[in-house]
Parts: structure tokens; C-alpha cells; sequence
């Protein structure tokens, strides 16, 4: 077969992949993974459309996804229709208008893409895999630990290692903006230079208004208010104001909560983490593992959510980027992942019927086996099945109806009796 | 390999400034005197990296996590926008980003007058979002060198670049008629790193900030 053909011109939009077996291998060995996680701490799973209407879509939306959202024309009649950016939104919707007589809490999974622009650069993903749960009708600090637990279960439960969960908490910031009363875009410049961790940047900013020092000194304090729990105390030391002090008590409560699930270990403080401000209304955090860049999982509490479609409610939640999961956990993957099949059955001759029995029992005892088919070479056949990654090759040698046992890993052989397999008396 | 501390820096002038600043809180790296053409440097005693690459380059070596720290321009910062922690202006490298012309035609017209005018730039995202606050289309001309060339070939009436003497300019009979931003040389991080290494960057960034509020006490 000649290979050196000219490659198709079939290319792919910028930001989509195709997974070929052994990446997809993996993802759903993430997704199976996360979904067994979820199913032991009672979440159930739903399944939202990838289509809603952008205009009810966009009630969910935070600012930064409403412009990062595909959307066309639906011609059956002529409304705009969206792929949704986030899932979060969508569940929201479900709980609100269909499950709104059901029993609370409610506790849902689910696992799906989404398609979200970004900018102009090769290489970045328009089309996110997420796998994750939303918690809905709790408001205490009880039910965002077992968001956070949770979380840190599923970096465990995936073999990661060194990792850590920030938790940030939006009221805090809120409280020590609350009487500043500055306007919008000042109110914004200032926002992003704690988001940057830009002291010298923030500084000059203050410098343009008359604060009084331990106003100063608050503002002055979040780009640097990360770290191990000695955070909170040093924020406490630091803030007066009610809001600020409650958001520290909400922290501290979950703290608790965590040490007695013991996974305190894995928690770091971030009370200058200003991301997904325009959502969340209370504790928010973000899973990072060693030498990832970004983060892999995020979260946090949402409670004006769910209104917006029309059934008040507290909620929490957090989702897994399993492509950003599958780039930094890629390696660690391999030895777990890479599914091997158990064998690749061939038959000399034009009679294949003893073959076909063969597999036919391998599978019933539950072995991955495939038939080869093709007309070819021993040899050819033992290539093909170490690059396939098979496990066995075996021959039905005609016409004793033995079979030949052929482990590739190290060449191998032995010879057994069709009639022993058939009986199921063997174990590869 | 994930036990060490990793930094991007600039290779040039900016590096040398980094390495002697790093030196005053016990960041060394011996391997780096040796005249070589080696791109990372380690020293194994102490756990620390370096990475010389070019000044653009340093905050993506950044943002994917390759380096954990870097040292960069803010021009660089303001052009290219990316999502990265930068807690500490280090006070060297010390330059401005202006609008400059010809001087022949500021004697001409009056800068608050521009509606729709034609720049030569290297930072083209920091040019459009400068003028599109102050109202003003521009046309942009994106180029990678020679800036000041621009004007007087008649390519674009003005240009945006940066200056730190101003000589370059005066030569070419431009003048300054606009400062965008100040520019100094800015310590940068990984978010990731940040939190799953806080302990040692945290040292790190308390560390030179004291050597740098030495500096200005002693100004």
C-alpha cells in the first residue's frame, strides 16, 4: 500500500482537536474517574442541551463568557441560538423551571464541551471539555467544604500529587470596597491591579485619592493577602469593616469543616482572587497542580444565580477542565490509561469458523479480542499487533485445532488445545 | 525538576541588572559568569533556574508555567495583556512610551485637534487602546525596528515608541509630544506557581521588596 499519498485538505477550525484512541483513552478515564467521585458523595447526573436561546443563555452568563459566546441564526425561526460557554448557567436553568418542586438540596453532575472565542493566538482551545457538580438550596459554609473537598478528592483520585486548592472569597473585597464610593472606571483600574498583584500600580492609583490610612492599608493589603492559613489571621488583623470580617469568619468555618475531612493540606488562601467577581457571591477557588499554568478546576458560590431564572436559591459548585487536566496529568496517564486488548485471532486457510468461535468465547468471558481478517503473514500479523497494542496473538493452527499463544511483550509461545479454550480454561 | 524555582529574564542589560539585584537576597548563579552560548542555567545548591530568552518572550515562558518568575518591561505587559501576577516594580530599565512627530509639524498643528491619524509602532495593541481613550482613529503601521524612520520616509506622520535619553529622536528631528506610560522593568509570576510554591516565591518577593525600600530610603 503505497502511504506517500498527498495528505487531503480537510483542515480544522482553529481551537478544536480531534482525539485519536490513546488521548481519548484518557479522557474518559478522567471524565470515568470524576463521575465515580460524584456518584459517591450522591450527585446524580443530567444531560443539558448544547443549544439554548442566547437571549436565555445570556441571564446566566457572566460578562467575560457573554462575549466569548458562539452564536447564529436558528432558522426554524429566526431567534438567536448559542452553543453554551459554561454548563453552570444551564443547570441553573433546569433547577429553576423544571425542578423547582423537587426536594432541596439538590446535588447534579455532569460532564460536556463547550465552546467558548478566545483570542487571536494558534493553539488555544475554543472547544473546553468540562466535567463537574452544582449544589443547589444550601447556603452554610458546610455545603462550599464539600465543594472543596470534593475537589481535592478528585485530584487524589486521579494520582495527582502535589497540587493545591486557593480559596478566595469575593465578599472580602467587597467589604473593603463598599465606602470607598469610587467611580466605575477607577473602581475597575483598581480592581484589576489587585488582580495583577500590582502594588506599585495600585499605589499610584490611591495616591489620586484622599483615603484615610486604614483604608490605605486595606486596599494595600490584598495583593499581598495569599498564602497558608496564617492569611486569615494577618487579614484579620488587618480589616474592620463588617463585611470584610464575616467573609474571614465564613473561611475559617470551612477550615474547619476541611481539617475534619482532612485535606487541609492541600488548601492555600488567596484573598487578592478577583476572577469570576461578576458570579459569585461568596467563597470561590481554583485547583493548580505543580507546573500547570493554568488552573484545572474551578468554583465557588453562586447564590444570585438561579433567580435570574426565576427560583431563588443558594447554590455552590465547581468544574474540571479535563483538557487541561489531560496536559498536565499527560504522562502520569500512560501507565494507567493505554488500554491494551487481550488478543488478535487468525486462522490459516479459507475455513475461519474455528476463529470466530474462539473470539466469540474470548468475548463472553469479557477479553477485548479482535479477528485479523486480513490475509497476511505471520510476521505482518505479529507487527500489526504490537503496534495496535494487543496483548496476544493467537493462531488456530488447521488442521489439529490447536492454538498457538503468542505473548508479544517478549515472544513467548505455547500451544493449547481449541477445545480447552472453548471450554474456558484459559486466563490470559 | 519541580523543586526548583525557575526564572525567564531578558537576555542583554536587563538580565545583568536582574542578576545583580537578585544577588542582594542570596540569588546566585555562578554557572551564568562562564562565557557560554548555554540558554538555561542552574545552580544546584540552592534550587534555582534560569532561562534567557527574548524580552518578548518572557511572559509566555511565563504564562504556560515553563518559568515560574520572569523579569519584563511594562511595555511589554501593556502590549501584550496576558494573565500573570506582577507584584513588583524593580526600578530599573527605566524608560517612557511616547507619541512623537516630526518637528515640523507640532510648529504645524495642535495635537488635541487629531481626529484620524497614521502611527508607526512596535506596540500597536497599546497605540490603539492609547487613542481609541482620547477618541482619536488611528491607522495602525505595525513595524519591528528603526521606528523613528517612519516619519521621515513619510510612512507615518508619528510614531509610538519608546525613549530613555531621547538622543535617538532628536537626531531624527522628532519630538515628543505625548507620554503614554512609564516604563520600568517589572517582576512577574506565574498563578500557578504563586500558590503551589508560596512559600519560597513568597520569601522571594518579601525579600527584594526590602531590598528595594533600602534603595529609595537611600535616594
Amino acid at each position: 500500500m503505497n502511504r506517500h499519498v498527498i495528505i487531503p485538505d480537510a483542515p480544522l477550525p482553529r481551537g478544536v482537536k480531534d482525539f485519536l484512541p490513546n488521548k481519548a483513552a484518557k479522557i474518559e478515564y478522567l471524565k470515568q474517574s470524576l463521575k465515580d467521585v460524584f456518584h459517591r458523595w450522591a450527585f446524580r447526573p443530567i444531560i443539558p442541551p448544547s443549544l439554548e436561546y442566547l437571549e436565555v443563555l445570556e441571564r446566566g452568563l457572566g460578562e467575560g463568557l457573554r462575549d466569548r459566546t458562539f452564536r447564529f441564526d436558528d432558522r426554524q425561526n429566526g431567534k438567536l441560538v448559542a452553543f453554551s460557554p459554561d454548563i453552570t448557567p444551564q443547570v441553573a436553568r433546569i433547577v429553576a423551571t423544571r425542578m423547582k418542586n423537587a426536594p432541596l438540596p439538590i446535588r447534579l453532575c455532569y460532564n460536556g464541551k463547550v465552546l467558548r472565542h478566545t483570542e487571536q493566538q494558534a493553539g488555544k482551545d475554543r472547544e473546553i471539555i468540562q466535567a463537574g457538580v452544582e449544589l443547589i438550596g444550601l447556603q452554610g459554609p458546610e455545603a462550599d467544604a464539600e465543594m472543596i473537598a470534593m475537589a481535592i478528592e478528585c485530584l487524589q483520585s486521579l494520582g495527582a500529587t502535589e497540587f493545591t486548592v486557593d480559596i478566595g472569597q469575593v465578599e472580602f473585597f467587597h467589604g473593603i470596597m463598599d465606602d470607598l464610593n469610587l467611580p466605575g472606571p477607577q473602581a475597575l483600574a483598581v480592581q484589576q491591579a489587585i488582580a495583577r498583584k500590582d502594588s506599585s500600580g495600585l499605589a499610584d492609583l490611591l495616591s489620586e485619592l484622599s483615603l484615610e490610612d486604614h483604608k490605605y492599608a486595606e486596599i494595600m493589603a490584598l495583593p499581598r493577602l495569599f498564602g497558608g492559613r496564617e492569611v486569615l489571621e494577618r487579614a484579620a488583623q488587618i480589616v474592620a469593616n463588617d463585611r470584610s470580617r464575616r467573609a474571614l469568619e465564613n473561611l475559617r468555618q470551612i477550615l474547619a469543616v476541611l481539617e475534619t475531612y482532612g485535606v487541609e493540606e492541600h488548601v492555600t488562601f488567596d484573598l487578592g482572587e478577583l476572577r469570576g467577581l461578576g458570579y459569585h457571591t461568596g467563597v470561590t477557588f481554583q485547583g493548580f497542580l505543580t507546573g500547570m499554568g493554568s488552573a484545572v478546576c474551578s468554583g465557588g458560590r453562586y447564590d444570585s444565580l438561579t433567580e435570574r431564572y426565576g427560583m431563588p436559591a443558594p447554590a455552590t459548585g465547581f468544574a474540571f477542565n479535563l483538557l487541561n487536566l489531560l496536559t498536565s496529568l499527560d504522562r502520569d496517564l500512560e501507565r494507567t490509561v493505554v488500554q491494551s486488548i487481550d488478543a488478535l485471532i487468525l486462522q490459516n486457510g479459507p475455513d475461519k469458523r474455528s476463529a470466530q468461535r474462539l473470539a466469540r468465547t474470548l468475548r463472553s468471558q469479557g477479553y477485548a479480542c479482535a479477528r485479523d481478517i486480513i490475509e497476511r503473514s505471520l510476521q505482518d500479523s505479529l507487527d500489526y499487533g504490537r503496534k495496535m497494542h494487543f496483548r496476544y496473538v493467537m493462531v488456530v493452527e488447521d488442521p489439529t485445532d490447536n492454538v498457538r499463544l503468542i505473548r508479544l511483550a517478549d515472544n513467548a509461545e505455547q500451544m493449547i488445545s481449541l477445545q480447552a479454550v472453548l471450554a474456558g480454561e484459559l486466563r490470559l | 525538576m519541580s523543586d526548583y524555582i525557575t526564572f525567564a529574564l531578558p537576555k542583554g542589560r536587563i538580565m545583568q541588572d536582574s542578576m545583580e539585584l537578585f544577588a542582594r537576597i542570596g540569588i546566585t548563579c555562578p554557572e551564568m559568569n562562564g562565557d557560554s552560548r548555554k540558554l538555561v542555567f542552574e545552580n544546584p545548591d540552592t534550587k534555582f533556574r534560569f532561562m534567557a530568552v527574548r524580552a518578548t518572550d518572557v511572559p509566555t515562558y511565563v504564562e504556560y508555567g515553563c518559568a515560574d518568575l520572569g523579569v519584563v518591561g511594562k511595555d511589554t505587559l501593556l502590549e501584550q495583556g496576558k494573565d500573570l501576577y506582577e507584584p513588583l516594580d524593580l526600578k530599573f530599565g527605566f524608560c517612557r512610551m511616547v507619541v512623537a512627530e516630526p518637528g515640523v509639524l507640532l510648529r504645524d498643528e495642535d495635537p488635541a485637534s487629531w481626529s484620524n491619524i497614521r502611527v508607526a509602532t512596535k506596540y500597536p495593541n497599546i497605540t490603539e487602546r492609547y487613542f481609541a481613550e482620547r477618541g482619536v482613529q488611528v491607522e495602525l503601521i505595525k513595524l519591528y525596528g528603526s521606528i523613528e524612520l517612519a516619519p521621515l520616509v513619510g510612512l507615518a506622520e508619528r510614531i509610538v515608541d519608546l525613549v530613555s535619553t531621547g538622543a535617538t529622536m532628536r537626531e531624527n528631528g522628532l519630538v515628543e509630544v505625548e507620554t503614554i506610560a512609564e516604563i520600568t522593568s517589572r517582576l512577574i509570576i506565574n498563578r500557578a506557581s504563586l500558590k503551589t510554591k508560596h512559600q519560597r516565591i513568597t520569601r522571594i518577593i518579601q525579600d527584594l521588596e526590602r531590598v528595594l525600600a533600602e534603595d529609595v530610603a537611600n535616594d
